[in-house]
């Protein structure tokens, strides 16, 4: 019987990425690209605890990360609740135990996500072209966002991860 | 059997809870995109911009002394005993002059705004930047001034050497200031020389272009850039920033016309939110030249404040 998992660290981890957000993000901005530490913690949590991620901690997240910027309310909950469904069930799918799934995974959402956003900016007013939103934010956006996964991916599975039930002597490469 | 039922359950509930709260965050972009700026979503966004002011605050200020927390650990850790009184006076006297250094650097600025008052006849509150925006997206930044102070929505907001923006919200003790750099932003502006009218916006490459000007004006690289007042958004006569750059010939309509602006609210830490200017004194006197010269002139004077 797998040992029930508790929300606290998940929440605690929540709480930590939106205090990022706030404090840090600000200040480490490149080119005028903010990181979003919140989408990097939701897709990683997402993928490396299918079973615990459910559809109200991402959208809860989301609404969070809009309310705290000046952007459209509704729009980061709405693709941070999406992407982080899609990305669980993916990843339950084509799982293989390697490292580069997950890291795939969370990079390939990244940019989907980044890609929406900027079509939501744009339908809601940014007055910028497509080549211009992407080139100058959805682009650096994957790749600085893709950064931070990273960073969060092992504290994540370090801290959140449910231990696999396994036979002994099978390799983990996770 | 009944753990597989079970397990459908919870399942199809998921889903449900799923497709339920995709609808209810399209529905608030929805009524977010619809509603004025004193909308209940605007309302609740500005109350949870207000809570967060405070830890934006922590974060740059933190940010800004990375540079001095490096140094001190660099001389924490070159311990010598015989040295050590001696190291301990020197990071005070260290210390004192960092902070008096501070104190001059921030006379100068409330100089700066002091002197943007006099020169353009702006009237307005002083204010600090207490935070940036925290997406990719809204180039904005968080003063400590709100509506206790006077300040309200559309004001507009300047640095010691121009314009840098306009509150777009304003809580009791602070208010968001969403930058020319904005893609969103459009100021009506106007060339000083030409008097042609045009729209100074923002771009996500963070250059300002200036827009709708008549394809029969000459620009020329130099010319200084102003706020013309026109729809009533921007405080009429104040300076935005000069021409650098113009992209095809006169009669072109596809000619670009790129604005370097006066400010650079990156570097700002003081701004003023004009609440009124005189448009007498404002064209004459906002030139960077004149604007400079002036400021060498009255170095002597206290704070905008």
């Amino acid at each position: 019987m797998n040992e029930p998992i508790t929300v606290v660290p998940r929440v605690i981890g929540a709480i930590i990425a939106v205090l990022l957000q706030i404090a840090l993000a600000p200040n480490i901005a490149l080119f005028g690209v903010v990181p979003n530490f919140i989408m990097a913690y939701v897709l990683i949590v997402s993928i490396v605890c299918p079973d615990q991620s459910g559809p109200v901690f991402a959208f809860v997240l989301g609404l969070l990360f809009d309310l705290l910027g000046t952007g459209p309310v509704g729009a980061m909950a709405f693709l941070l609740t999406g992407a982080s469904f899609l990305a669980k069930r993916i990843f339950m799918l084509v799982n293989n135990d390697t490292l580069f799934m997950p890291l795939l995974l969370a990079a390939i959402s990244t940019l989907v996500i980044e890609l929406l956003y900027a079509a939501f900016m744009m339908a809601f007013g940014a007055g910028v072209s497509a080549l211009d939103a992407f080139v100058f934010r959805a682009l650096p956006g994957t790749v600085y966002n893709f950064l931070a996964a990273l960073i969060l991916y092992p504290i994540v599975v370090r801290f959140l991860a449910q231990p696999i039930q396994q036979q002994p002597g099978t390799p983990h490469l996770r | 059997m009944s753990l597989n039922f079970q397990n459908r359950n919870g399942a199809s509930a998921n889903r449900v809870l799923l497709i339920v709260l995709l609808a209810v965050s399209l529905v608030m972009a929805t009524v977010y995109s619809r509603e004025g700026e004193s909308g209940p979503l605007h309302t609740l966004q500005g109350a949870v911009n207000s809570i967060a002011a405070p830890l934006k605050f922590v974060g740059a200020s933190a940010s800004s002394g990375v540079g001095d927390a490096q140094d001190a650990l660099n001389d924490a850790s070159a311990d010598d005993a015989t040295l050590t009184q001696l190291r301990e006076q020197n990071a005070e006297l260290r210390e004192l002059v960092a902070q008096t250094e501070e104190y001059r650097q921030e006379v100068e600025r409330l100089e700066g705004l002091l002197n943007l008052k006099e020169s353009s006849g702006a009237e307005g509150i002083g204010g600090r930047i207490i935070g940036r925006n925290t997406d990719a997206w809204n180039q904005t930044v968080t003063i400590d001034v709100g509506t206790s102070s006077g300040v309200t929505t559309g004001l507009t907001v300047m640095g010691p050497n121009g314009v840098i923006g306009q509150v777009v919200s304003s809580q009791a003790n602070s208010s968001t200031v969403r930058l020319l750099s904005d893609s969103r932003s459009g100021a009506a502006a106007l060339i000083q020389s030409s008097r042609a009218e045009g729209v100074v916006r923002g771009s996500l490459d963070g250059l300002l272009y200036l827009e709708n000007i008549d394809s029969d004006v000459q620009v020329s690289v130099g010319d200084v850039v102003l706020t013309s007042g026109l729809g009533g958004s921007y405080t009429r006569g104040l300076l935005i920033g000069t021409v650098v750059k113009v992209e095809g010939a006169q009669n072109d309509a596809s000619r670009r016309i790129v604005v370097s602006p006066n400010d650079a609210a990156t570097s700002l830490e003081e701004v003023l939110v004009v609440t009124s200017a005189s448009e007498s004194s404002s064209d004459s006197s906002s030139s960077p030249s004149s604007s400079s010269s002036q400021s060498k002139s009255s170095s002597s004077t206290g704070g905008a404040k």
